[in-house]
């Protein structure tokens, strides 16, 4: 009877990831585990073990919450726009040169003098017709994306290079500078926190009580309500230990409304709607008449758009642009990773860009955490490596009706 | 090529949907010979041929997913244009593919609105990609569907088509063609992939259309489930009429060496 238990088990686990909210659980579990281990299982060893005099929970401190998150937000911003075309059961490999660019074109412009606010919509502009364009070849000339962005890659990666000769420039515009200084003060954080809390109770009762008039099968009270209280517990728990170290960053603010927008498109509007239709099964897709081809582009054009912003972030954040920093380093694989570990699937038609952001929270978990307990860098892909599997793993076995291998 | 199908019984009702002289060429190959046909409403038509005798391709031809070389479409009695999916849409046919086309990540409801969604009204300043997608009147319209058919195996149209069965999926993909206001709904083989159950199951939703004054146009191979849905039966091969049959006045017999032989008359080799 055991292999008949386990897979109870697994259809269980697959049925709760089919709810509204149970595709959040893989992602938060592994994010529970690794903040558990660094945060309060390795200090109570080297308590154990005499090597540390009182328990020092270094990780889970506010300080290195607070940069954990701000080290997470470039993954995040380009894991969200890479999500949108996983989507559509496409890839992304140019996003973190496209990033790079954009970042560099960026330091260029603030350098010669443009102002910060005019050479981010430039910037931004260049990042969107810079994946129109690849979303063009593939959908138009019918190219695979893969190889698509591959020459993406390359190429972007070349132009980064010309428009920065030495591999390196400081970025000092106060704007720019300013998306990652800035702090909303104590109080104002506070109350952002419960106003989005009080929307997402709202529109939350409000379905539901719609639900009963229309005389629709309702969702359950419980699930309803410890909904909105996991969310709220986690808004203000994120918004209290932020405050605890410094205060709520405008970067987080910006990286949160942009995915909330974004989140929206894809699960509230016709065009997001199109967007799973065409991963789940493009045939169908385009014989209820949807334009397939001009949705690709768009798609890609998001990307783009997220690029740049994760670009002006980095830049933001960093203080410099290098060419280490976005297209040569390990930024576009970490951004991929992040997606596919929140758990948006990489043949289409299923994900969040909410898990997204999750998912680079994992990434920036690991770096963090390894970083703090002194692991060399090999060590750390080789971790990042296996948490990945990991991720696909769980994936693969808890997908309804799999065994096909997708 | 006459304009009257000789054999079809005293009582045939006037046609909904008809074709005269239907020819299509590709190629080389000649796949339609002047074919005729017919459906009215209320009433379910076999359309049955052996492999290659042009029923896919005719089914095309009246979804407007091929544009016939020569030949009239009458629908009620008047000529129409059909040049065009869309065309074929707009005048209330709908076709069911083999493959059913539903998007196995997307529940019930977003399946049957799919391409049409309805959108909440006030958020015209917005382009209508982008407006907010109305998910309970959504859901509302999938439940009238599904009841109309009496689907009652579903158990709601919030479950993902991904973990639904085949007939399940097969009434589904029939809902879909009749939510949009359809008058002939044309079925590929919708019992072809399913068990003893699930055929059933579909039986009875084809029976549901005709009782909903749906013209039904149905491609099978199976004879026992010909025999137990439809009221009269197309026979085509090689590209023509051999005849159309009142299923009652019929056996499967008769409807094989059809499909097989042509009428053989003329031999006098009625096998």
């Amino acid at each position: 009877m055991q292999p008949e238990a386990k897979m109870t088990f697994l259809d269980r686990f697959s049925a709760m990831r089919e709810t509204q909210f149970g595709a959040f659980v893989p992602v938060l579990l592994a994010l529970a585990a690794i903040w558990g281990y660094f945060g309060l299982v390795l200090p109570l060893i080297d308590l154990m073990s005499g090597e540390a005099d009182s328990f020092r929970a270094i990780f889970l401190s506010p300080r290195n919450i607070y940069n954990l998150f701000m080290q997470s937000a470039v993954i995040a911003t380009l894991a969200v726009g890479i999500t949108i075309v996983l989507l559509l059961g496409d890839i992304d490999l140019s996003a973190a040169a496209t990033a790079g660019v954009c970042a560099a074109l960026l330091g260029v412009l603030v350098l010669s003098g443009v102002p910060g606010w005019l050479a981010c919509i430039i910037v931004i502009f260049v990042g969107i017709v810079m994946g129109a364009a690849q979303g063009l070849l593939i959908a138009y000339v019918g190219i695979p994306s893969f190889v698509v962005t591959l020459a993406g890659l390359l190429g972007y990666q070349g132009l980064m290079q010309k428009i920065l000769p030495t591999g390196n420039l400081n970025v000092g515009d106060p704007f720019v500078r300013g998306i990652a200084r800035v702090l909303i003060p104590d109080l104002w954080g506070i109350v952002l926190g419960l106003a989005v809390v009080g929307m997402f109770a709202y529109a939350n009762l409000r379905k539901q009580s719609r639900r009963k008039t229309l005389g629709l099968e309702q969702d359950s009270p419980l699930a309803l309500w410890s909904q909105v209280i996991a969310f709220a517990a986690i808004v203000v728990a994120v918004v209290f230990t932020l405050n605890a170290y410094r205060s709520l960053p405008l970067l987080l603010v910006l990286l949160v409304a942009i995915t909330a927008l974004l989140g929206w498109i894809t699960t509230s509007t016709p065009y997001g709607r199109s967007l799973f239709a065409v991963g789940g099964n493009p045939e169908s897709a385009r014989r209820v008449g949807m334009k397939v081809k001009r949705l690709r582009v768009s798609a890609f054009a998001i990307v783009g758009f997220m690029a740049a912003i994760g670009g002006i972030f980095g830049a933001s954040r960093y203080g410099s642009v290098s060419y280490t920093a976005f297209a040569g380093g390990s930024l576009l694989l970490e951004a991929i990773g992040a997606a596919v570990i929140g758990g948006t699937s990489l043949f289409g038609g299923r994900g969040s860009v909410w898990n997204a952001i999750l998912g680079a929270l994992v990434i920036g978990s690991l770096g963090n955490g390894l970083d703090l307990t002194g692991a060399s860098a090999a060590d750390k892909l080789m971790v990042s490596g296996a948490i990945l599997l990991l991720a696909v793993a769980i994936d693969a076995l808890s997908r309804p009706g799999n065994g096909s291998g997708r | 090529m006459t304009f009257e199908n000789t054999m079809v019984g005293q009582a045939a009702p006037p046609a909904h949907l008809a074709v005269r002289g239907i020819q299509k060429r590709f190629g080389g190959v000649h796949a339609l010979r002047g074919v005729d046909f017919e459906v009215a409403r209320g009433e379910v038509m076999a359309l049955v041929g052996d492999n290659g005798a042009g029923k896919s391709t005719l089914m095309k031809v009246l979804a407007g997913a091929h544009l016939a070389d020569d030949g009239e479409f009458l629908l009620d009695g008047k000529p129409v244009e059909m040049s065009t999916p869309n065309d074929a849409t707009e005048l209330g046919i709908q076709i069911v593919y083999q493959d059913l086309a539903l998007c196995e990540n997307l529940d019930v409801s977003a399946n049957l609105s799919l391409g049409a969604e309805p959108v909440k009204p006030g958020w015209s300043f917005l382009p209508h990609l982008l407006r907010p997608l109305d998910d309970l009147e959504m859901e509302v319209k999938a439940k009238k569907a599904i009841d109309k058919l009496e689907v009652r195996t579903l158990q709601s149209v919030r479950a993902k088509v991904g973990g639904l069965s085949g007939g399940q999926r097969q009434a589904i993909a029939i809902a879909r063609a009749v939510g949009t206001e359809s008058s002939v709904v044309m079925l590929d083989e919708p019992t072809a992939a399913l068990g003893v159950a699930q055929t059933r199951q579909v039986l009875e939703v084809v029976k549901r259309l005709r009782e909903t004054n749906h013209a039904v146009v149905y491609i099978s191979h199976n004879m026992r489930d010909i025999f137990e849905v439809s009221d009269r039966i197309t026979v085509l091969r090689h590209g023509s009429n051999v005849a159309t049959y009142t299923t009652s006045d019929t056996n499967p017999d008769e409807i094989v060496v059809a499909m097989t032989r042509g009428l053989d008359t003329e031999n006098g080799n009625a096998a």
